[in-house]
C-alpha cells in the first residue's frame, strides 16, 4: 500500500480551497497554510459573479462563445489550450457550486439567473446578490471545514509562507513557513506544493485587493527559481473609491445607469461637488467620446481619468479624483437600482451618492500576470504548482469581468488530481534531502536574525508607500519608458534603503510589522520585475498601454514575457515564450467599432 | 528603543469553549426553567391576582375565595408541587442563570438589553419578596387554611405601614412585569413566535399584559387599605382543635 | 480648522498574558479617515501623543470593505468593524480596545477559533456527494434564495457574540452566528440532510438554550443578519424535535 501523498497548498481562497477539496476527495493528505482564517481571504471581495456558458436564457450562448470573448479580451496574450478547458469546466463547476448551496439568485422557476458583464453578447453571469465571491469562498470553506472535521486537511491559519524547500535534484519538496504569532520557523515536508496566494496590490500601495495581497509568496518563489510571466499585465479598474486605507470598487453599473463623470473646469476650485455650476464643470468622457459617452470601455475610461487628473491637472481640488454623479437622478430609482452599491459609498465615504457626487479615482484591480505555470498549472519547478490570481494563465493581457472566480476553481481543480498523480509518480528520495530543509530553515532564520537585529533609520512603511507611490503613477496606466527607468531607479534606491530599516518593534511575538518588512523586501524585488517587463514590452495590448508605442505588435510581442530572478542586486532577466494561438486566429482587437 | 525582544509566556488562555454539542442536560434545566415559569408559576400569579381582586367585591367575598381555595381537595400537595416546589425550582435556577449573565448594559444600552437586564433584576426582587411574603402571609400569623374570615384582616394588618404598601406595590410591579416579558420571552425562544414584526407585536403584548397586572395588584391593594379594617377575632388565636368546634357555624364578617 | 487634529488611544497588550496598557495618540485630521488608517498612521510614525517612542498597532484586518470579518474591535465602548467606523462618525478621544471575550493575542489582535469550532460542531455544510459532475443542483424559489442569502452573508466577524451577554466562560455559549449558520442549512434542500444532528448539537451544553434573548447580536451585526429571527426559529426546531424523541424515541 503506498502511503497517503501529502500536499501542502498555501493560500486558502477560492483556488486553494478548491484544490484542498480535490485532493482531500482523492485520498490526499493536505497541509492547508494562510496568513489569515481562510474564510478571510480576498476572494470574498468580489462582487459581481461568475461566468459560465450554461446557455439558460435561450441565447445560443456556447462555450466556445465564452472561450473567443476570453481570449479576444485578453487580447490574445493567453495560451489558449488552458482558457478552453476553463470555459468547457465552467457549466459543471456552476453545477457543483450549486449543489454546495451557493445562493445563486434565482429566476421564478427555481432556475439559476443569470446577467449580462462586460466584453460578451450573453448573459453568462451567474451571481449571488453583489457578493459572489463571498458566497463562493463560504461554501467552499464549508466543504473544506467539513474535510478538516473528517482529519483529511489540517489548516495552518496565522502562518506565513517564507519559501519552498527545493533539493539537490532542483524538486521542490516542501515548504518554510512561519507562525505568525509564535513567530517560530518551521519547515513541512510535501510531495507537492500548491500555490494559491492571489494578487500583488500591495505593490502599488493603495489597491482593489486586500491586505494580504502582497506577492511576497510569488516574489520569494521567484527569487528561488520560479518564472514570473506576464508581469506588466496589470488591470486597473477606471471606477474605484479612493480612501485613506485603500480603494474600494465603485461597480460599473454606477454608469450603466446614467452616473455622469466630469471634474470642474477650474483647477484651483473650492467649492462642494454639488455647489459646482453645470457651466464650470467637464464631463470629458462625454466631450471626448460622443458616442459611447460615460460607458466607453474600461481601459479607455481609466485613461482618461489618468489624462485630466495628471496630464491636465484637473483632478479635484487638485488631488487624484473625479466625480462620479448620480445625484441629478431620482433617490428612489436609485435605491431600486444601485441599492448595494450605494450603501458601500455612504459606509465608508460618509457622504449620500443620492445627494452629493461621487469621488472616484481608478485603483489597481488585477494581477493578470503571475507565475509561469504549464497547462497542468505546474510551474518550471517539478513538485511546485501555482493556481488562481498568482499564476499568469488564462488572462493574457486584460481579465473579463467574472472571470476570475472560474479561473481560481478551475486552476484548482486542474492542479489538485494533477499533484496527486504527481505525487504517485514521484521517485525515492534524495539522500541529502533533509540536507535540502536543514538548509533552507537555516537560512530563513539568518534572514530574521538580521531584520530583527538591523539598526538602521528607514521606517519599513515610508518605503512601501514610496513604492507604491511611483508604482502606481509610472506602471499603471498610460506607460513612458522614461518613466518606468525612474522608477526602476526608485525601486534600487528603496532596496538600498532597505538596508538601513529599522523595526520600532523587536518583540519576538506576532509581531505585524516584522513580517510586513519581511514581505516588504519581496515586494521590492517583484515591483521591479513588473516595471521592467512594461518597460521591455514596447507595444500596446490590452492594459499594458504605450502612448510611444501605441499599437498592438504581434510580430514582436504575440509572447509571454518570462521574469527569471539574477540576483539580489542585478534583479529580473527577460526571455520571451511564443502564446500558443493554435485555436483562435489573434485578430484586431477594438472597442469603438460595431 | 520602544520594544525588545520579550519572551513572552505564549500560551494562549482558553477562552469561551466551543459548543460542547449533543452533550449535558442543561437543555432540558434551561427549558424546564423557562416552562415553569409560565406553568405553573406564571398561571399560579395569574390566580393569585385575580382571587385577591376578589376584595373588590368586598370583604365577604374576598374571603369567600380564601375558603373556597383553601377548600380545595389535595390543597397542600396543590401547594406543593403546583406552586411552592416549581417556584422554588425556577427561582433557584433563575438566580443560577442570573449569575452566570454578564450584564453590559452600560456599553449596550439597547432596548432589548435593558429589558435582558430588568427580566434578571426582577427576577432576583421578585424571588425576595416572594420569600417575604411567604413567611409573613402563609408560614406566621393566623393560618388562613383555618381562619380564612381573618384573610382580610391579615392582609390589611400587612399593608398597615405605608413602607409595606411601598414593598408590596414595588414586588407586584417586578412580578407582573417578569411574569408578562417572560411571557415573551416564552413566545421567542421557544420558536412560537418567530418573525422581526410578530415578535415587536409579541413584546408589546408581553409588556402591556405586565402592566396591565400591576395596575390590577395595585387596585386591589388600594381596595385593601381603603377599606375599614376589620376586627380581630380573638378565636383565631386559639388552640385549633378547639376553634374548629366554635368556627362551625358561620362566622360573621362585616 | 487649520489644526484640527484626531484623538484617540488604544488598550495595548504585549502578548496574552501580559498586563494591558493605554497608548494615546494624536495626529493632523484627515477628510475620510477610518480607525484602520488610524492605525496606518501610527505604523509610519509610531509616537504617542506625549512624544513616546512605541511600535505599530497590530491588529487584523483585510478586506477593508466589511466583507471578511477579520477587523472586528471595540470602538468607543461596541464591538464593529474598524475598517466601517469613520472617524467623522465617532466621539475623540476614540477609545479603541480589542474584543473582551476572546483571548488577546496581542493588541487588537484576538484568537476568534471558537467560532469556526462551533460550525464544525454543527456541520455548517452541505454534505454533498463528491466534486464530480452531477449535474445542477436542487431548484430553489427565490423568495427562499433571498432568505438563505441573508443568512449566508455572515462574515464570523463574531461581533454577535462579543455584544451578547450570555456569551461568556461560564456559559460557553454558541453564539448568534453559529445558529444562524444551522438555520441556514437546516433550510437548504440538501443540507437538510443533517438537520436532526445539528438540532442535537444545539441541544448540547453552550447551545440555543443559553440565550437571554438580550436582542444585542442583532443589532451589532454589521451585515443586518436577521439573529434574533433565526434563533426563534431554531428555538421552535429544537422543541419540536425534544417533544417528539420525547414521545416516540
Amino acid at each position: 500500500m503506498a502511503k497517503t501523498p501529502r500536499i501542502i497548498i498555501v493560500g486558502g481562497g477560492l483556488a486553494g480551497l478548491s484544490a484542498a477539496i480535490k485532493v482531500a476527495e482523492a485520498g490526499g493528505s493536505v497541509d492547508l497554510f494562510s496568513v489569515v482564517p481562510v474564510k478571510r481571504s480576498h476572494s470574498v471581495c468580489a462582487q459581481g459573479g461568475i461566468n459560465s456558458a450554461k446557455n439558460l436564457k435561450g441565447e445560443g450562448d456556447s462555450t466556445w462563445a465564452h472561450f473567443d470573448d476570453t481570449v479576444y479580451g485578453g487580447d490574445f496574450l493567453a495560451n489558449q489550450v488552458p482558457v478552453k478547458q476553463m470555459c468547457e469546466m465552467g457549466p459543471s463547476i456552476i453545477d457543483l457550486l450549486d449543489r454546495m448551496g451557493v445562493p445563486f439568485n434565482r429566476t421564478q422557476e427555481g432556475l439559476l439567473d443569470f446577467r449580462r458583464f462586460g466584453g460578451t453578447l450573453f448573459n453568462r453571469t451567474a451571481f449571488a446578490g453583489a457578493t459572489t465571491g463571498q458566497q463562493l469562498l463560504y461554501a467552499l470553506d464549508e466543504q473544506v471545514r467539513r474535510f478538516e472535521s473528517e482529519g483529511k486537511v489540517r489548516k495552518f491559519e496565522y502562518w506565513e509562507f517564507l519559501s519552498s524547500v527545493i533539493d539537490s535534484k532542483g524538486t521542490c519538496r516542501g515548504i518554510c513557513a512561519m507562525d505568525l504569532r509564535t513567530m517560530e520557523v518551521l519547515t513541512f515536508p510535501a510531495d507537492a506544493v500548491l500555490i494559491a496566494t492571489g494578487g500583488i496590490g500591495a505593490i502599488f500601495g493603495k489597491s482593489t485587493n486586500s491586505v494580504v495581497c502582497t506577492g511576497s509568496a510569488q516574489s520569494a518563489l521567484y527569487q528561488q527559481g520560479a518564472v514570473y510571466a506576464n508581469a506588466e499585465m496589470i488591470q486597473v479598474h477606471p471606477t474605484a473609491i479612493p480612501g485613506e486605507d485603500k480603494v474600494r470598487l465603485m461597480s460599473e453599473s454606477a454608469r450603466g445607469e446614467g452616473g455622469r463623470v466630469w471634474v470642474p473646469k477650474n483647477p484651483k476650485e473650492t467649492r462642494a461637488g454639488k455647489d459646482v455650476p453645470e457651466g464650470e464643470r467637464m464631463y470629458f468622457l462625454e466631450e471626448w467620446y460622443p458616442k459611447y459617452g460615460n460607458l466607453v470601455p474600461r481601459d479607455i475610461a481609466t485613461r482618461a481619468i489618468h489624462k485630466v487628473v495628471h496630464t491636465l491637472g484637473l483632478g479635484v481640488q487638485g488631488l487624484p479624483m473625479v466625480y462620479l454623479d448620480l445625484s441629478h437622478i431620482d433617490a428612489a430609482t436609485l435605491d431600486k437600482k444601485l441599492g448595494g452599491i450605494l450603501e458601500i459609498y455612504e459606509k465608508f465615504v460618509g457622504e449620500d451618492p443620492r445627494k452629493v457626487p461621487m469621488k472616484i479615482f481608478p485603483g489597481m484591480h488585477y494581477t493578470m500576470g503571475g507565475l509561469w505555470v504549464d497547462n497542468d498549472q505546474q510551474t518550471n519547478i517539478p513538485g511546485l504548482y501555482a493556481i488562481g490570481e498568482c499564476d499568469y494563465s488564462i488572462h493574457g493581457a486584460n481579465r473579463l469581468g467574472a472571470n476570475s472566480l472560474l479561473s481560481c476553481i478551475y486552476a484548482g481543480f486542474i492542479a489538485g488530481p494533477h499533484s496527486m498523480k504527481y505525487a504517485a509518480g514521484l521517485g525515492a528520495d534524495p539522500e541529502d534531502l533533509q540536507a535540502s530543509f536543514d538548509a533552507e530553515k537555516k537560512r530563513q532564520l539568518e534572514l530574521n536574525n538580521h531584520l530583527i537585529e538591523n539598526q538602521g533609520t528607514e521606517n519599513p512603511f515610508q518605503l512601501w508607500r514610496e513604492m507604491g507611490e511611483t508604482m502606481s503613477k509610472n506602471v499603471t496606466v498610460t506607460r513612458y519608458n522614461d518613466n518606468i527607468r525612474e522608477t526602476e531607479a526608485k525601486l534600487v534606491e528603496l532596496l538600498e534603503r532597505y538596508k538601513k530599516v529599522n523595526l520600532s518593534d523587536r518583540s519576538m511575538w506576532s509581531n505585524q510589522s516584522f513580517m510586513f518588512t519581511r514581505q516588504l523586501y519581496n515586494m521590492l524585488q517583484l515591483a521591479r520585475a513588473v516595471a521592467m517587463g512594461a518597460r521591455l514590452r514596447d507595444e500596446s495590448r490590452g492594459s499594458h498601454y504605450k502612448p510611444d508605442f501605441p499599437e498592438r505588435d504581434d510580430a514582436n510581442f504575440l509572447k509571454t514575457s518570462m521574469a527569471r530572478f539574477a540576483g539580489a542586486a542585478e534583479g529580473p532577466r527577460f526571455d520571451w515564450e511564443p502564446v500558443d494561438v493554435s485555436l483562435i486566429k489573434p485578430r484586431p482587437r477594438r472597442y469603438d467599432s460595431k | 528603543m520602544a520594544s525588545t525582544a520579550q519572551s513572552a509566556n505564549t500560551a494562549l488562555p482558553k477562552g469561551v469553549s466551543p459548543l460542547r454539542a449533543g452533550t449535558g442536560t442543561s437543555f432540558l434545566w434551561r427549558r424546564l426553567h423557562s416552562l415553569t415559569g409560565i406553568v405553573p408559576v406564571g398561571l399560579f400569579l395569574l390566580e393569585h391576582l385575580i382571587s385577591n381582586a376578589e376584595i373588590l367585591n368586598g370583604a365577604n367575598a374576598y374571603n369567600g375565595q380564601v375558603k373556597f381555595l383553601t377548600g380545595l381537595p389535595f390543597r397542600l400537595w396543590l401547594e406543593i408541587f403546583g406552586i411552592f416546589l416549581p417556584l422554588l425550582y425556577h427561582a433557584a435556577y433563575g438566580v443560577y442563570i442570573w449569575w452566570r449573565g454578564e450584564n453590559n448594559v452600560i456599553d449596550y444600552a439597547l432596548k432589548g438589553n435593558w429589558f435582558y437586564t430588568l427580566q434578571r433584576y426582577t427576577g432576583v426582587l421578585v424571588f425576595a419578596y416572594v420569600a417575604f411574603h411567604l413567611w409573613t402571609m402563609r408560614f406566621t400569623g393566623i393560618h388562613l387554611t383555618e381562619h380564612y374570615d381573618a384573610s382580610v384582616w391579615k392582609v390589611q394588618t400587612e399593608l398597615a405601614h405605608p413602607l409595606m404598601i411601598a414593598v408590596y406595590a414595588v414586588g407586584m410591579l417586578a412580578a407582573c412585569w417578569h411574569f408578562g416579558y417572560g411571557l415573551f420571552l416564552f413566545a421567542a425562544k421557544w420558536g412560537i413566535v418567530t418573525g422581526e414584526k410578530a415578535q415587536k407585536r409579541a413584546q408589546v403584548l408581553g409588556i402591556a399584559l405586565g402592566l396591565l397586572l400591576t395596575l390590577l395588584g395595585l387596585v386591589t391593594i388600594y381596595s385593601f387599605v381603603t377599606r375599614p379594617a376589620q376586627e380581630k377575632n380573638p378565636l383565631w388565636e386559639q388552640p385549633v382543635q378547639e376553634q374548629s368546634q366554635l368556627m362551625a357555624p358561620a362566622a360573621t364578617v362585616r | 480648522m487649520a489644526n484640527k487634529t484626531v484623538q484617540f488611544k488604544i488598550k495595548r497588550q504585549d502578548g496574552p498574558n501580559s498586563q494591558p496598557y493605554w497608548d494615546e495618540f494624536e495626529i493632523p485630521y484627515r477628510l475620510g479617515l477610518n480607525v484602520i488608517s488610524l492605525f496606518m498612521e501610527v505604523a509610519l510614525n509610531p509616537v504617542t501623543r506625549e512624544g513616546k517612542q512605541t511600535t505599530p498597532v497590530n491588529y487584523d484586518s483585510n478586506c477593508l470593505e466589511e466583507v471578511c470579518g477579520s477587523c472586528a474591535m471595540l470602538i468607543n465602548g461596541k464591538a464593529r468593524m474598524a475598517c466601517s467606523a469613520l472617524v467623522d462618525n465617532l466621539e475623540q478621544p476614540i477609545q479603541i480596545e480589542p474584543f473582551s471575550k476572546f483571548p488577546v493575542v496581542r493588541d487588537l489582535q484576538v484568537d476568534r477559533s471558537v467560532l469556526f469550532e462551533n460550525l464544525k460542531a454543527v456541520q455548517a455544510w452541505v454534505p454533498i456527494d463528491g466534486t464530480y459532475d452531477l449535474g445542477s443542483g436542487p431548484r430553489v424559489l427565490p423568495q427562499v434564495q433571498e432568505q438563505a442569502y441573508r443568512l449566508s452573508q455572515c462574515m464570523s466577524c463574531s461581533c454577535c457574540m462579543e455584544a451578547c451577554p450570555q456569551f461568556n466562560e461560564s456559559t460557553g455559549f454558541v453564539g448568534a452566528a453559529t445558529i444562524a449558520q444551522a438555520r441556514l442549512f437546516n433550510m437548504h434542500p440538501t443540507g437538510k440532510v443533517l438537520k436532526e444532528e445539528r438540532l442535537a448539537a444545539l441541544m448540547g451544553d453552550g447551545g440555543i438554550q443559553e440565550c437571554g434573548y438580550a436582542q444585542n447580536c442583532v443589532e451589532v451585526c454589521p451585515k443586518e443578519i436577521p439573529l434574533t429571527k433565526s434563533i426563534s426559529d431554531v428555538g421552535g426546531q429544537v422543541m419540536k424535535k425534544a417533544v417528539l424523541d420525547f414521545f416516540r424515541v
